[in-house]
């Protein structure tokens, strides 16, 4: 029966030709849709490598022009912020905190690797215990560094197999220029800080060491608070802070809300595109369903011949089930064909498992779709009379 | 083989109702060939619709081989249409989009067990029978009228029903066509024994036949066997 059903739907391509290019493109938008919303969930549900939860951003912001002095007060901005009760750690840190509109890129050389973009995080000692990082070998930043003749760094997972592949990188030293390296410490698994809908990143971590960048300052400190500590502190904090730093523009905010910001970027774009795309498959089952109602009214004495050959009314109901079927298998063939080159292309660096499940979900969907279509206009192919359908002709 | 006793059809609408056969009493023994003649409406594609199991009586037992079928379901009937009865209409019916050896073969596509090449070898064979073998690739717009109608009969053939139902089979062709129909509905029922029940507006077809019964608003007004033609 598939056989004839296929030969008939093949030698009714003509006719059938608009029905299967609308399914083409339908499986097409979903797919790039399914294909965006899978990629998004994939890396949600991926390790950030950090925890983001009471830890709070201040930003500093200076207004005045003399190093000396804001070097000096931003010192004692992170020794009174040590200070508090509330406070269990705090590293200084560059405006690409974690969930920030912010990055910092670098690009390092290896060997045979050059220039491997990675984003670049200047962090303190303490960072670790702020963000509750964990490592997968080495160790992190330390007073042991402080003498170190080359700068330390600790970089994640996917940096060091970009640069060193699966040999050892505890050890190993990258040019920075003619006369200073890198030294990597430490390797972490995962730290996705840009948002948790963006995929892995090469990244690195370097050490900020106050005496020996006596000039340098940075814009952001990273406070982890006691678990329930809240706005009271923040006000407190902040009005104490700002009799230190009295010209200076001192705000502070949650990660937690930063993130939810950040996921924001991404959620309403995907929302919105899932609109459009249900709006428009919900137009092209309404089509489907119209065009197969007209077909199945046109090919009564067709219906009625069969009763007579002997086909019983379930039959005919899973003949016109099946021929959308095929139908749509044809649609989908050449849609397939089109999709298959994102994953073997590796387009947009994308992961082929992403495609992959985009493209079995977006098939999944375009045969349960065409079969809802399909389902009511067969069944009333199935409860005609053959008497009557015959007559008809 | 076909027995229908005190059979009643009645269409019934919201305002109208129409009695299109009354009171039929027929029993076609095995091996006949039964022709029905009658004006237009007066209820003979109906019988032969009741008889071919596409419709119900309103009243009345339809029995085809000692067995009542009233009562059965769907797929039962549909089992003894495809096992039992091949069907020839007045317009072909066949299928525009298949090819004359598809159109042929599908009957035997709701008999499980009929692997794709036996359909297709039982359809040549089939083919051969009417005179066909040489059009299996075309499709039934490249066909005469007759051609069709012989691609319809190989169709009927290719289940070997005991039962063959003819509705006018040589309404739509001119008389050469017509004969060369009628022969080999003839040599069906001659060769095969195949039971023919025929509906016919043609006197000489009806003629050809072993037994020619007669219908006026849905009754059976005459039943003739050969040897009274000439008294009809």
């Amino acid at each position: 029966m598939i056989r004839h059903l296929f030969k008939l739907i093949w030698n009714r391509k003509k006719s059938n030709f608009l029905l299967i290019t609308e399914i083409f493109f339908s499986f097409m938008v979903l797919f790039a849709v399914l294909s965006f919303v899978f990629y998004n969930y994939c890396n949600y549900t991926k390790p950030l490598g950090f925890d983001h939860q009471d830890v709070w951003q201040l930003t500093l912001r200076t207004n005045s022009d003399s190093t000396a002095q804001n070097r000096l007060i931003q010192e004692q901005l992170l020794q009174r912020v040590k200070s508090f009760d509330e406070v269990e750690h705090v590293s200084l840190s560059n405006s690409n905190v974690p969930f920030a509109f912010s990055m910092m890129t670098n690009s390092l050389s290896y060997g045979s690797n050059k220039e491997v973009q990675a984003n670049v995080y200047d962090v303190q000692d303490d960072f670790k215990d702020v963000m509750k990082l964990q490592l997968q070998q080495g160790r992190w930043f330390g007073p042991q560094d402080d003498a170190s003749r080359h700068r330390p760094i600790v970089i994640n997972l996917m940096l060091k197999q970009k640069l060193f592949g699966e040999e050892e990188a505890i050890g190993k030293l990258i040019p920075i220029n003619d006369s200073t390296n890198y030294t990597v410490i430490g390797v972490m698994d995962y730290y996705r800080a840009y948002s948790e809908f963006n995929a892995e990143e090469p990244a690195f971590f370097s050490r900020i060491n106050l005496q020996q960048n006596e000039h340098a300052l940075w814009s952001s400190l990273l406070i982890r608070v006691k678990p329930g500590t809240g706005v009271a502190f923040e006000e407190k904090m902040v009005r104490e802070l700002s009799r230190i730093a009295q010209n200076w523009t001192l705000e502070v905010t949650t990660l937690e809300k930063m993130r939810k910001s950040k996921a924001r970027l991404t959620l309403v774009p995907m929302i919105a595109l899932g609109l459009v795309c249900g709006f428009l498959i919900f137009n092209v089952a309404l089509g489907l369903f119209g065009v197969l109602w007209h077909n199945i009214n046109r090919r009564h004495s067709e219906i009625g011949l069969r009763r007579a050959l002997g086909a019983s009314s379930a039959q005919i109901y899973r003949q016109f089930i099946g021929e959308v079927l095929v139908l749509a298998t044809f649609g989908l063939l050449l849609g397939v064909v089109f999709a298959i080159q994102l994953p073997l292309l590796e387009v947009m660096q994308v992961e082929s498992v992403v495609y992959i499940s985009a493209l079995f979900a977006a098939v999944g969907l375009i045969y349960l779709l065409t079969a809802l279509c399909a389902f009511y206009p067969s069944r009333q192919a199935a409860a005609i009379q053959p008497a009557v359908a015959l007559h008809e002709e | 083989m076909i027995k229908l006793s005190d059979i009643e059809k009645v269409y019934q609408t919201k305002s109208i109702e129409t009695v299109a056969l009354q009171h039929v009493n027929l029993e076609v023994p095995k091996g006949e060939f039964l022709s029905i003649m009658g004006p237009s409406g007066c209820g003979k594609s109906t019988l032969l619709n009741i008889m071919g199991l596409l419709d119900v009586p309103s009243k009345g037992v339809v029995e085809i081989d000692g067995q009542t079928i009233l009562s059965y379901k769907d797929k039962e009937l549909a089992h003894i249409r495809n096992q039992k009865i091949g069907f020839v209409f007045q317009s072909y019916h066949l299928v525009q989009d298949l090819s004359v050896l598809d159109n042929v073969e599908l009957p035997l596509l709701y008999r499980s067990g009929i692997s794709g090449s036996e359909r297709s070898k039982r359809a040549k064979i089939a083919l051969e029978k009417v005179g066909l073998s040489a059009r299996t690739r075309h499709y039934p717009s490249q066909l005469s009228g007759g051609q069709r109608q012989r691609v319809a009969i190989a169709r009927a053939l290719i289940g070997q029903p005991e039962i063959i139902l003819a509705d006018e089979p040589t309404g739509n062709l001119d008389s050469v066509m017509g004969e060369e129909i009628m022969n080999i509905l003839l040599d069906l029922n001659r060769e095969d024994g195949t039971t023919i029940v025929m509906v016919t507006h043609d006197e000489n077809m009806a003629l050809k036949t072993e037994r020619l019964i007669r219908f006026f608003d849905g009754q059976q007004v005459s039943d003739a066997r050969m040897y009274d033609f000439q008294k009809v």
